[in-house]
Formats: structure tokens, sequence, C-alpha cells
């Protein structure tokens, strides 16, 4: 190893062994106790999006049902306009997300995992859409796949044009 | 400056650790706050540095010690409580790292993609400022191999990449911070 090499190396130790300690600036004990003796999820932690997710699936295929039920015979057969509405939505989608990744082709994306988080939001979408076969006249599932599509949409714009340029 | 008031009982005050923890395995809650007490700063470093956000830092740590609560009893002493503690924040911090980019984060947030700039607090660039700058995954190489003292076969196994990209990551990360060094 060269000379200079080693100094930097050694100065670079001697900044790692002097290394502060940081404090959280808020009191993290409590949420700790409370998640402890309550056995509960954290309730600090916003790690718990999978569940929040899968409830609001939940209640809104169950809520869905529970109109269904209530309503009984007053719905004869299922609105078939809202499935030309996920059809719509599915096609335009499809065209306005391939048109992107053409424009963008030859394009430098600004992070290397973009296409495994758009997978990510493909498989959200896919999720979404199997929720919709038992309610496909559900809005907030509906909105649920919008902001999935939205989501893609911006991922594809955002790691091709970096702000500078879009302002 | 951030104060905090513990109400960790006295009665734990400058009990040995090993004391300390047997109190904690057997279930005691004040114990387990006077352990809290002593490694909190630490662990909360380390998410810092991995996560490179205070917020997400302060999540994490509170993470470890809820997960440490039960964890603990796995540990018997063959090693320090303190290498044990800080692998198991690294684990969890990684672990909940992973979490926080899946695609439900991107579904229900504000911003897509945060950007953390680096924080510099004053004239000087502290070692710190210069570690939250790398890339992510050099970032969380250097933290566990030049502070943490990990192995590189360690690390690729925590982050489930081969030995050399770890290798290779450290090397990137230390010539980046060495070249910004030598620029201040």
């Amino acid at each position: 190893m060269s000379k200079p090499r080693l100094e930097a190396d050694q100065q670079l130790q001697q900044a790692i062994d002097v290394l502060p300690d940081h404090q959280p600036k808020r009191d993290l004990w409590r949420g700790i106790e409370d998640n402890i003796t309550n056995h509960a999820a954290p309730a600090t932690s916003s790690n718990g999006l999978y569940a929040i997710a899968a409830s609001i699936c939940i209640f809104a295929v169950l809520g869905y049902m529970s109109v269904l039920q209530l309503t009984g015979s007053a719905i004869i057969q299922p609105q078939q306009p809202n499935a030309n509405v996920l059809a719509t939505l599915n096609h335009d989608h499809q065209i306005q997300k391939q048109a992107l990744l053409v424009q963008f082709a030859d394009a430098n994306a600004v992070t290397d995992n973009w296409q495994e988080q758009l997978n990510e939001l493909d498989r959200a979408a896919d999720a979404v859409k199997a929720a919709l076969l038992n309610a496909p006249n559900n809005p907030a599932l509906l909105q649920l796949l919008q902001s999935i599509y939205q989501q893609q949409i911006k991922l594809i714009e955002t790691v091709h044009v970096p702000k500078w340029q879009r302002v | 400056m951030t104060v905090h008031v513990y109400q960790a009982q006295p009665v734990f005050d400058g009990v040995p650790e090993q004391e300390l923890i047997y109190a904690v395995q057997a279930g005691n809650m004040q114990a387990y706050q006077q352990l809290y007490k002593r490694h909190c700063n630490k662990v909360y470093s380390l998410a810092y540095r991995l996560t490179g956000d205070h917020g997400m830092a302060e999540d994490a740590t509170q993470e470890v010690f809820i997960q440490l609560w039960q964890k603990i009893q796995q540990f018997s002493g063959e090693s320090k409580f303190s290498t044990w503690l800080y692998r198991v924040t690294s684990n969890i911090t990684i672990s909940y790292m992973r979490k926080q980019t899946s695609w439900l984060q991107r579904v229900f947030s504000k911003e897509d993609f945060p950007v953390h700039e680096p924080e510099v607090q004053d004239a000087s660039i502290s070692l710190d400022a210069l570690i939250m700058r790398l890339p992510k995954q050099a970032r969380i190489v250097f933290v566990l191999h030049a502070i943490e003292g990990q192995r590189h076969a360690e690390i690729a196994q925590t982050l489930n990449i081969a030995i050399g990209t770890s290798k290779a990551q450290f090397h990137r990360a230390k010539i980046l911070i060495q070249e910004w060094i030598n620029h201040v």
C-alpha cells in the first residue's frame, strides 16, 4: 500500500474512532413500553402499511357486500357500466405507460431499481383487480387502482426526468 | 439540545450489565428500561447511519427495543452483549428499511422519492455528513464494515448480495469519503 493511501486510511480510521453518538429527538421509551405491555402493533411505527392496505381492501369488499345484502332484491344484476370503467381504465393506463416507456427507452434513469418498483406496483394493481372481481362496482377499489396507476406514471416520469428539468 | 427524562428505577443504576440482563430475561421491565437507557443512543446512532433519516431511525430504534424484549431470551452470554445487540439492531433496521420501500409506501405516501439531503450542522463537514452523502448500499456496507466491524461475508448475507459486491461497495464508499475529505 502506498504511503499516501496508508495515511488516508489512518486519517479515516481516526475519524471513525471519534464518531459521536446521536440522540433521538423524541422520547421513544413510552411507545416501547406501551407496545410490550399491550402486545400490540408498534404504535408509532409506519411499517403496518401492508395491514392498512389489506384492511382497506377487506373493508371495501365487506362494505360493498353489506350494501348488496341490505338492498337485496333491489339489485337485480350487476351494473355493467363499471366493468367498462375498469376496462377503460386498464386500457388507457396501458397505452399511457407504454408510450412513456417508449419515450424514455434510451434515457438514463436516476435510480437502478425503478423497474423493480414498477413491477411491485403491477403486483399491487393485480391484487386490487382481483378484489374488483368480487366487487366490480366498488368505487374505493377503483380509486385505489387508479391511484396505483398514477403512481406508476409518476414513477416512470420521475426516474427519467430529474426535477430540475421539470421546473 | 434535547433532554429526555427517564424514569428507570434507581435500584438498577450501576448494576453490572450481566445482572441487568438476567433481570430482563426474568421479565423485569424496570431493568429493561435501564438497559434501554444505557444503549438507546448507540442503537439510534447505528439506525440513523444505516437509514440516513432521523425519523426512520427513531422508528427503527423503537422496533429494535420492542423485538429485543422477546429476543433477549436468546442471548446466551457467549459474546459481548453490545456486540450482539448491534447485530440485532442492524438486522432489524435493514428489515425495517426494506418494508419502508414497499409498494404501499409509494401508494400512500405524499412524496414518492424523498431526497435525504446531508445534514451539515456547522461549518466543518463531519464524517457523519459524508456518510449520509454516500449511495444507499455503499453507505450501509461502509457503516456495517468500517464502523460496526462486521465481516463482508456477514454483510453479504444480511443484504443478500455477493461478498465481492460488499467489498466493492466498501471500497467505493471509502474512496468517495477520502476524496470528499481531501476536497474540504
